[in-house]
Order: C-alpha cells, then structure tokens, then sequence
C-alpha cells in the first residue's frame, strides 16, 4: 500500500482514532479506577485502597450469587458445548444429512432473536410446563442460547480442516469412532475450547434471560449487581464488576489465542 | 494368476440432473507386483475409480475384486490397501514416527513393533532422523516421502498414489520418480498411481491404461500406448502428434486431404473409406530436397535437446516435425526456408476416432 492511500495518512486521523477508543472504553476506565476510591462517593478520588474489594469479597450475598453464576456457567458451557460440537459434526461431515445449509441458519437464528423474546418465551414455556428446578431452569435457559455461541468456532475450525485427514485414517484402518478419537477431536479442540469459552461468558454476563426465569435464591451476580446499582452506586459495585470485566477479558483473550493456535 | 485388482463392469454414477457418470462399466486387470498407471486428463474417472479401489466410493454397480476377493462394499478400514494422497495429509497432531505408525497401532500391533516397522520405513524413505519432528516442519518433499512410510508401513497388498507428484517443483518431480519406482521394486507391493502428467506415467510405469470421460480407452505397456495408439484420444494424449484425414487407395497408398500422396501401413479398411493418419512428429525428417511432402517453414521452436518446425505445406495443411539441432548447435532450417518432409512409411499409423 502506498502512503497516499494508507488512511493513517489523512489529517486528523490521530485525533479521531483516539477520541474513539475513549469513547469505548472511557467509561470502563473511570468504572476501574474508582473501584480504587478511598472514599464512597463514585465520582470523587480521594486516594488509593482496597477496601471496597475486601468488602465485596466479604459480602454473602456476593458469595452466594457468585456461586449461583459460576455453576450456571459451568453446566450451560459443558452442555451448549456438547450439543454444538455434535450438530457442527453432523453439519459439515455427515453426508447422510440433507438441507445442511438450512439446518446450520436454524441453529444460529437465536443469535437475532431479540433477548427479551427468547426471555419471555422461556418463562412462558417453563411456567406452561410447570418446570421449577431452582438453578436447573437457568442452566436450560442459558444452555440453549449458548448453543449458537458454541457452534459458531467449533463449525468455523471444522470447516476449514481437511477432510482428507479423516479419509487418510480411515484408510490406516481406523473404523469411525476411532477417527473422531484419534483425529477429528484432537483437531478440533481449539475450536471445542474456544466455543466454550464464548458459552461461558455469555452465560456468566447473562442478564434479561436469568432475570425472567430465575426464582428466589437463584439470583446470578449480575443480577445482584443491578440490585445494589438500584439502592445507589457504590464503590462496590466498581469492585465486583472489574472483576467481572477482568475475567471476561481473561476468557476472551484465551479464547482468542486458543483458536488461532493451529 | 488372480490378479491385484480386478474390475468387471465397474460403475459409479453420481446422482443429479443429470446424473454424472464418472465412471461407466470398467473393465481391467491389475497385476500382482506391477506398477500400474491410470492416466487421464481432468474429470476422466480415474481419481473416481481410486477412490472406489480405497473404499471412500460405494459403486453403483459391477465388480471390484482384490486378489480374487470382493472388496466392493467394504469400508476403507477393512481394506488392506493404503493410499497416498495428493496433499499428502499428515496428521498435524501428531511427530512424524506416530504418523508412519498409525496404521501398524490400528492393526493391533505393540508400541514397540510399530515403532521398530515405522523407523525401518523412516529408514525406507532415507527419513531416519526425522521421526521426533512435526509434519509442518517438514520441506514439502519431506512430507511426501512420510506420506509415501506411513501408507507402506502396514506393508499393505496394494498401494494407491493419487498424483503424489503434483504439488513438488520439476527437480524434485523427477527424482522422486526414480524413487517410487525403486520403492515398488524393493517392496514388491502394487502401486497404482494416478496422474494426468503422461510423461511420468511414460517413465514410471509398467502399464498404463489411458482413461478419458469415465471410460478406460486403452490399456498397455508405455511404449505400446506411445507407439500403437488404438484411438485418436490416446494418441493425441500422449506425446505430440501431427494427424491426417485421408482416402484409402488401396494396399499402403492414402491420399491426404490436401491432395498429397502418402504410403503408410497396410489397413482393412475399404478402399476409398475415409481414415486418420497420424506420426510422432520425431519421426518425420525435414530436408532440403527430396521426395516427400513440399512446405515452408512457418515457425520454429527451440526446445533445449530438439527444436519443432511448423511447416506450411504446399499443398495446404500444416505439421509439425521434431528434429535434433545439428552438433554444432545450428538449426536445420531458418523460417521462410523451403524444405521437404519425409515421412517414413513405418511411422505412419491409422487410428479411429
């Protein structure tokens, strides 16, 4: 590319790049530092401390929704997982399977259903079925919408590897389930880790869904969050949800590094 | 003799509107410890009727035998028949030792007999040192001499190479070449290699069956094929060759289209039918003078050890003849010269076409 048509050249193009990553991430930025305030106020600084990490990690309450969240996370994951690897399996590899292309833009089409209808859909159905299993109503909820999630890595890396491998093992007398075994899992695994990454933290940050169906004593930390934002605005809150922030970046940057590991 | 391989009527249509009939009633013979070449253009059915051979096709009728054996409906894993394949499909996963082993573990053998068996292949291959490596650390013909260990490793009754050549630049094209060729002897395994590049399939091959439009359109030794083609498609496939509709007048007389006079070999055909002639054309002479076909030289391409002549006929036409430069490096003729071709009558042929 020639320094003429090279846009870093335009005047001007310093200023704007840099009013627009303040304007992404300014607000993250003062939400970090203030989880750092000395005092309570959230709009104040007044020095450096901890304080209100010791006191968020201390909470109960934080504790218990915690838990609630992590366990949802972990078993939406492991099942949104499983589902997405085998119908991505049966997508791209089964021949058997007819309107394959049909088939795959069903799977994703909850990506653009809007949230607050799939929530209300979901309590619908649950309450039509009578089902209340406490946290089981959320990991079904949070399975299902992290199935596209899932699908989207595990489908992409399974695409792009070559069939002939298979074809190769098989041919070196390795029946089926061996083939899945010893070649096309292994293969696939950065997609697998990196499609159940995505799940997790969108389960982890859910929050219209979770609200809908969740009953008493399921309340996930996001939800929590909000109920404290709704009593006023707490150095708190900074704390948990910079935490928050701290593993969902976390998760995304491995995930990231995971799938373009070859 | 039973032999290797064995088709009778062999099909594979792919369904469709219309269906495509990759591969119509096959006939043909294999021979134990052969090294067998099918040899076609693009689309011709033979990378079709090797995946047939290696299980990953289900016909859609006639035999598929191997040493007498029906093996048309067995899985590929059930097949004691390896293959090569064109991008050689390394497992990334795995070092390049576990690669050649695979198949040897498959089959049920100990870690260490597999591992002894894998590095005498590596050894094989002139590999040995490479067995702790990654495939994708491996020059591309690395890779294809792994490729080559890990399909013999099993010690399989026949060996497919689906153009294993093709993705390998010229130098190393031709040396590998001399290698499978001393692999096949030393292994006595059956190789069927497919190829659209004639001239490997000239050099390497005990036989060659020449395949166009799902069809086996002759089968034979390299120099029968290049010398006696049955038809006007092997014998424009392989090599060069200039052609001639002509009359047949009667025991080795042809009257060209052009209206030139030509002695060829003695035909069937009725006197009066029509045929196609045809010569290589480094069997035809350009001289200055003489009797033969008078033209001109109308182009000139120098091709290293010879140099083709396109030469305007007299009578109207055109042909090519391919000639070795004199040793002193010189031409035979300058564009614009008129010359005499001569065609010896033992180099012509008559072929249907």
């Amino acid at each position: 590319m020639t320094q003429k048509n090279d846009i870093r050249w335009l005047p001007g193009f310093n200023w704007v790049t840099l009013f627009f990553f303040l304007f992404l991430y300014l607000p993250l930025i003062i939400l970090v530092v203030f989880s750092f305030n000395a005092s309570r106020s959230a709009t104040v600084w007044s020095g450096f401390s901890l304080e209100w990490y010791v006191k968020a990690f201390a909470n109960d309450d934080i504790q218990r929704a915690t838990k609630n969240s992590l366990i949802i996370a972990v078993f939406a994951t492991v099942f949104a997982t499983t589902m997405a690897t085998m119908a991505a399996l049966a997508l791209s590899r089964n021949r058997a399977v007819k309107n394959k292309s049909l088939f795959g833009g069903v799977l994703i089409l909850p990506l653009m259903v809007p949230e607050i209808v799939t929530a209300v859909a979901t309590l619908t159905f649950f309450s039509a079925i009578g089902l209340s299993l406490g946290l089981g109503n959320i990991i079904i909820a949070h399975s299902v919408f992290c199935i596209p999630f899932a699908y989207l890595p595990i489908r992409a890396r399974l695409d792009g590897m070559d069939e002939s491998l298979e074809a190769a093992a098989r041919d070196l007398y390795s029946n089926k389930w061996d083939t899945l075994r010893l070649i096309t899992l292994p293969l696939l695994m950065p997609g697998i880790l990196s499609g159940a990454m995505l799940a997790f933290i969108i389960s982890l940050d859910d929050f219209i869904i979770t609200l809908m169906v969740a009953e008493a004593g399921s309340t996930t930390l996001p939800i929590y969050i909000y109920s404290l934002v709704r009593v006023g605005i707490t150095p708190e809150v900074n704390a948990i949800s910079t935490v928050l922030l701290g593993v969902s970046v976390l998760i995304v940057t491995a995930a990231y590094l995971v799938e373009k590991k070859k | 003799m039973t032999s290797a391989i064995g088709l009778s009527g062999l099909q594979k249509t792919y369904p469709g509107a219309p269906p495509v009939r990759a591969l119509r009633n096959a006939d043909l013979a294999i021979n134990d410890n052969e090294f067998f070449t099918l040899l076609g253009p693009s689309g011709c059915g033979k990378t079709t009727l090797l995946r047939l051979m290696a299980g990953f096709e289900v016909p859609t009728g006639g035999k598929l035998t191997l040493f007498g054996e029906d093996i048309a409906h067995l899985p590929p894993e059930k097949r004691p028949i390896n293959t090569v394949f064109q991008h050689y499909s390394l497992f990334p996963h795995m070092t390049v030792l576990e690669n050649v082993a695979f198949g040897l573990k498959r089959l049920h053998k100990s870690d260490a007999e597999a591992k002894q068996v894998a590095q005498q292949m590596l050894d094989l291959v002139h590999l040995a040192d490479f067995g702790d490596r990654k495939p994708g650390q491996l020059s591309g013909g690395q890779q294809q001499r792994v490729a080559l260990a890990r399909a013999l490793a099993p010690q399989p009754r026949v060996l497919l190479l689906d153009e294993p050549l093709s993705a390998l630049d010229l130098k190393l094209r031709q040396s590998m070449r001399a290698e499978l060729k001393r692999l096949q002897r030393e292994t006595g395994i059956t190789f069927v290699f497919v190829t659209h590049d004639q001239e490997e399939a000239l050099a390497m091959s005990d036989r060659i069956a020449v395949m166009s439009q799902g069809e086996i359109q002759q089968v034979g030794d390299p120099a029968t094929i290049y010398e006696f083609p049955e038809n006007r498609f092997v014998a424009e496939f392989i090599g060069d060759a200039d052609f001639f509709e002509a009359e047949v007048l009667g025991g080795t007389e042809y009257k060209l289209s052009n209206g030139a006079l030509l002695t060829g070999p003695r035909t069937e055909a009725a006197i009066g039918s029509q045929v196609t002639l045809f010569f290589r054309p480094e069997k035809a002479e350009l001289k200055q003078s003489g009797s033969g076909l008078p033209g001109q030289v109308s182009e000139i391409l120098y091709l290293g050890n010879s140099t083709d002549y396109v030469v305007d006929l007299a009578q109207g036409g055109a042909l090519t003849v391919r000639s070795e430069n004199h040793k002193d490096g010189t031409a035979l003729a300058d564009v614009g010269a008129d010359v005499v071709v001569e065609i010896d009558p033992a180099a012509v042929r008559v072929v249907t076409t």
